[in-house]
């Protein structure tokens, strides 16, 4: 369209939601700045978030199987770690792909101003440079994608290098002998694997009766089992009361539900007790946006904000916080800007815990079926049944399907096991096409692969698996 | 470059399509935000502070005080600033409204020296009056096929010159750069001259062929209320807009091609939105796949009204389109009802300046919602006024014994007081009479409360409140609570709620004379009661004539659901009460 040509857009924050949007911007033909301060985009997801710690754990998983390599006739001597290579090959990691985007995003004309930005009015950012001097700069328009930061628990805030947040954690300074983890949600078990592998003893407290609260309990039971085993130990209904530095180490009082306390020391201690969102932006109140109890900036299904010239996506407007949203809320946003007809209303939003074994889940759980008090239809196949699994000596897995009684239709799909975070994408195609569980089953899958445990899944709702035998019921 | 925005008047509630500029609170060169109240609108229901939705310099402002503001029309340009939606036009301001600024300079002509008379223009007043006037040649122009579809490509014609078609019937395909749609007709008669060709590229608006004979396109010329856009789960009202425009095959000004005289009627812009989606949220996920949603909005077609045909009742294209032809036919089958059964009663105007002086002055809010209301109610109930008359002698003098009291407790004892409570113990008696005829379902509502509008002259025109359970209060509170209400409506603090539920009115016109009138049903209620001035007359009792107050009544009602006998009975029970207040405790 002629009229987006000169559309100034400024997009706040270059994290995966923010320069999704402005590369897409830039391919519609607005006239884009995107602000960060870092030195390329990226943002939390490349620096600080899923591509680091996903790089560790594929270490950490190399280590484990190496380990378990002996139950197949295969023995390694124990892993010589060379933190220095290893944390030089994480940043490697981080540069190419950062590097990359910096590149994307100078082919597409994109503006990338390395500084932070404040409100002056609607349409106005006064933005401090990095590198010296401020600017002020007009926009038709301008998209909020400032994402979220570690949230601080006020009795654990002690000024102490031994206390991490995720970021401390991934900067992965030294393997400590003892960790302590406080918060059994994805980033304290996916960062606690990794140090685990590494050959630290992990200790995961959580408030709730659950690791991964959210997630339906037979899909984080097989993880719970494995990460029993690799953890020190597993302190549930229990949380942190209180911190101290002793020099040596950090003295933490842990308060179990019942009320007894139990003090001990650890060297280091990380907290990921979830993320708040980065919704306090000098100058915002100068503008008509509006932000909710919960810090999150309200948008309506356009993403835009209460402030028409102005848009917000990703972290900053709501859970579930995951880049794969904000990417997806971004490229509406910017649609929305360039005056098309959509919405952000996706069907299902998959979320993938990278441990080992991954869990997966997308569209409607079990749980919340339970809490809507709505009529489902369960279909699960236990991995014991697929000989892919066996033949990676992983078979304590299980694939579910949440199903519709009525229309048959596939509402939810639940995976636990190793690779689950890949063959999720199936189950969320499945939830968005409207497929029944006909569908699944009729589709072929090829053999060996775990993705098969889908397929028979569905046919477990019929009753006809071929590797599961269930007696007719009556 | 400097950007200049326009400020165009945003949807501001269901239904209500224009309003009437009352006050502008800013000027050119003043500052606006973004929120900032610039204008009060009065409208059908209540008047309203407009918030901006841009912020910057005003730089024009294309309105004044007493203007007529459709939704959707430039208020006034801004500099420098900001705001408004997307795809808003923000060329310069010598762009900016030309048709508008050429109508008010063609006005202005016209009323500074009607004599010179702008050959022109006058020729092409003539021409459209012509082409309007004229039924037998009939055009049939491609509409409105979605938000920001402006043209496409004719992949099949399905008529040829001599053919017969009838609206709804399907005439060509047209391929969208988002789908192959069927496009119906919305005329009838029989085919003239096709003007154009399979393969040809057409823009909504462009002219696809003439009629004979037709019945009744929908005039382009006439200008209709452009309904809101809703946003929001305000669906319906959000179907009715599309409706409208697919109807008339109207379009942004630069999708009409340049040779046609073209309606100066209806801008149609996507208004700012205001607030949030509303009602749209925790909506269950629908079986229909991601492009199939998104095909949906692009049409409008709310996804969830849409009957998936597919296994487990998933949604295919077809679906979605054969829903979208559904409703098309249907708009267009409703937007001709409409105007056809109008033009009966508003045949066309003369010129009435050719012989003298007039002026003309724009009807404001209440004029023409009174206006559309009372012809509605007159269209569609068969009307029937039964006339009697009320001895009042003694109930005179009841009330003026009771005056007092009411005026103590801050009410007037009117006749209208007292009317209320004995029309509200004849509906208890006639429960025909507190009803509503629901012709769809074919269906008698008879309601369970009696709530009485009371017909109030204002300067603003006829206003009715309405007094809740009636028959629940006695008459002291009654006139209480009418002087309220009255001085409400005089002081236009009326609130919408304060005018709605009323299941019968009452409509007195004794305050300024009269011995008799037919006052019309105020639908969908089936009754009202008139009310004329009281005087005395000789009456004939036992042998001989006496001077006696006699209070005229007439009795409007709806034939459909009453009958004559039964109007007869319920006129002289009410009379028969006024004349005994006892009955009021015997048998209301």
């Amino acid at each position: 369209m002629s009229e987006n040509q000169t559309l100034k857009l400024a997009v706040i924050g270059g994290g995966p939601g923010g320069y999704a949007a402005a590369f897409l911007a830039a391919d519609l033909g607005m006239n884009v700045t995107l602000i960060d301060p870092e030195a390329n985009p990226g943002g939390v997801c490349l620096y600080r978030g899923c591509i680091p710690s996903k790089a560790l754990l594929h270490v950490a998983k190399l280590i484990e199987e190496s380990q378990q390599a002996k139950n197949w006739g295969i023995d390694f001597a124990a892993p010589n770690v060379d933190l220095a290579r290893l944390r030089s090959w994480k940043q490697g990691v981080v540069t190419k792909l950062t590097g990359g985007l910096g590149q994307l995003s100078k082919q597409r004309k994109v503006q990338y101003v390395q500084g932070r930005a404040a409100f002056e009015n609607s349409n106005t950012l006064r933005v401090s440079k990095v590198q010296g001097g401020e600017e002020s700069l007009s926009f038709d328009r301008i998209i909020i994608a400032t994402g979220s930061r570690p949230a601080v628990v006020p009795t654990l805030k002690i000024d102490s290098p031994r206390m991490m947040d995720s970021t401390g954690a991934l900067d992965l300074a030294d393997v400590p002998k003892t960790l302590l983890v406080v918060g059994g949600g994805y980033i304290g078990l996916e960062l606690g694997s990794v140090y685990a592998a590494l050959g630290t003893r992990v200790t995961v407290v959580e408030m709730l009766p659950g690791l991964l609260p959210g997630a339906d309990r037979d899909l984080v039971l097989p993880l719970h089992k494995r990460l029993e085993k690799m953890f020190e130990s597993i302190l549930l209904n229990t949380t942190v009361a209180a911190v101290k530095d002793e020099g040596s180490g950090i003295r933490a009082t842990l308060k179990a539900q019942d009320g007894s306390e139990q003090e001990k020391v650890f060297d280091r201690v990380l907290v990921s007790v979830g993320r708040k969102p980065n919704s306090e932006i000098p100058g915002l109140e100068k503008t008509g946006v509006q932000v909710g109890p919960k810090g999150f900036i309200q948008v309506n299904k356009q993403l835009q904000t209460d402030d028409p010239a102005i848009y917000a996506i990703g972290d900053v407007v709501g859970e579930p916080m995951l880049a794969h949203k904000a990417s997806h809320e971004g490229r509406v946003a910017v649609e929305a800007i360039a005056g098309h007809k959509v919405a952000f209303e996706p069907n299902a939003i998959p979320a993938v815990v990278f441990t080992d074994p991954e869990v997966a889940w997308a569209g409607l759980t079990e749980t919340q079926a339970q809490k809507d008090n709505r009529e489902i239809k369960v279909a699960k196949f236990p991995w014991g049944a697929s000989g892919r699994a066996m033949t990676l000596d992983r078979n304590e897995g299980v694939t579910k399907l949440i199903v519709d009684p009525k229309s048959e239709r596939v509402l939810g799909v639940g995976i636990s096991g190793v690779g689950a975070g890949e063959m999720i994408a199936e189950g969320v195609l499945a939830i968005e096409m409207g497929a029944l569980a006909g569908d699944v089953a009729l589709t072929i899958h090829p053999h060996p692969t775990l993705s098969e445990t889908v397929m028979e899944s569905a046919e477990v709702f019929f009753g006809t698996s071929t590797h599961v035998y269930r007696p007719k019921r009556g | 470059m400097t950007q200049s925005i326009e400020f165009k008047l945003p949807e501001l509630g269901e239904n209500i399509s224009q309003g009437d500029l009352v006050r502008l609170m800013v000027k050119p060169g003043a500052s606006v935000n973004a929120g900032q109240a610039v204008m009060e609108l009065e409208t059908d229901k209540a008047v309203i502070e407009v918030p901006s939705s841009v912020s910057g310099t005003i730089k024009d402002i294309k309105v004044k005080e007493g203007d007529k503001i459709k939704v959707g029309q430039v208020v006034f340009t801004v500099e420098n600033g900001a705001g408004g939606k997307a795809g808003q036009k923000t060329e310069g301001p010598a762009q900016a409204t030309p048709k508008q600024d050429a109508a008010a300079e063609a006005k202005k002509t016209e009323e500074k020296a009607p004599d010179q008379g702008d050959a022109q223009s006058a020729q092409a007043f003539v021409e459209r009056r012509k082409a309007a006037a004229d039924g037998k040649a009939s055009e049939f122009k491609l509409p409105e096929l979605g938000e920001n579809i402006t043209q496409g490509d004719l992949v099949r014609l399905m008529i040829a010159p001599g053919a017969k078609v009838s609206e709804g019937q399907p005439v060509m395909e047209i391929e969208t750069d988002k789908a192959v749609v069927e496009v119906p007709s919305s005329v009838s008669g029989t085919v003239k001259e096709v003007k154009v060709k399979e393969g040809e590229k057409i823009k909504v608006g462009q002219l696809i062929f003439t009629l004979e004979g037709a019945t009744a396109a929908v005039e382009a010329s006439k200008p209709r209320p452009s309904p809101v856009e809703h946003v929001s789960g305000q669906h319906g009202a959000r179907l009715a807009f599309q409706a409208a425009i697919r109807a008339e095959g109207k379009t942004e000004e630069e999708a009409l091609p340049p040779d046609q005289p073209q309606a100066p009627a209806a801008d149609f812009a996507i208004p700012a939105q205001l607030g949030k989606v509303a009602g749209t949220d925790h909506r269950g996920p629908i079986p229909a796949a991601p492009h199939i949603r998104r095909l949906a909005r692009e049409l409008g077609i709310d996804i969830y009204e849409v009957k998936g045909t597919g296994p487990g009742g998933r949604i295919s294209e077809d679906d979605v389109k054969l829903h979208a032809k559904t409703l098309l036919t249907a708009a267009v089958t409703a937007a001709q009802a409409q105007p056809r059964a109008g033009r009966l009663a508003v045949p066309e105007l003369p010129d009435f300046s050719k012989w003298g002086r007039v002026e003309r002055v724009s009807m404001r809010g209440v004029r023409r919602k009174t206006a559309e209301h009372l012809a509605e109610s007159w269209n569609t109930i068969p009307h029937v006024t039964q006339h009697d008359r009320a001895d009042i002698t003694e109930l005179e003098q009841l009330r003026a014994r009771f005056a007092p009291k009411a005026e103590e407790a801050g009410g007037k004892m009117t006749v209208t007081a007292i009317a209320l409570k004995v029309c509200a113990a004849a509906l208890k008696v006639f429960p025909q009479f507190n009803a509503s005829i629901d012709i769809e379902k074919e269906e008698i509502v008879y309601k369970q409360y009696i709530n009485i509008g009371v017909a109030t002259d204002t300067d603003r025109g006829l206003l009715v409140p309405v007094l809740r359970d009636v028959d629940k209060k006695n008459i002291v509170e009654l006139a209480v609570e009418l002087s309220q209400l009255s001085k409400k409506a005089r002081e236009k603090k009326l609130a919408p709620a304060d005018m709605e539920g009323g299941t019968f009115t009452i409509t007195n016109l004794g305050g300024i004379g009269g011995v008799g009138f037919t006052p019309i049903v105020n639908h969908p209620e089936v009754a009202i009661l008139g009310i004329s001035r009281s005087r005395m007359e000789p009456e004939w009792i036992t042998n001989k004539f006496e001077p006696r107050l006699i209070l005229p009544l007439s009795l409007s009602y709806d034939h459909r659901l009453i009958d004559g006998a039964d109007a007869a009975r319920f006129l002289r029970w009410i009379c028969e009460a006024f004349e005994q207040p006892f009955l009021l405790s015997v048998q209301g």
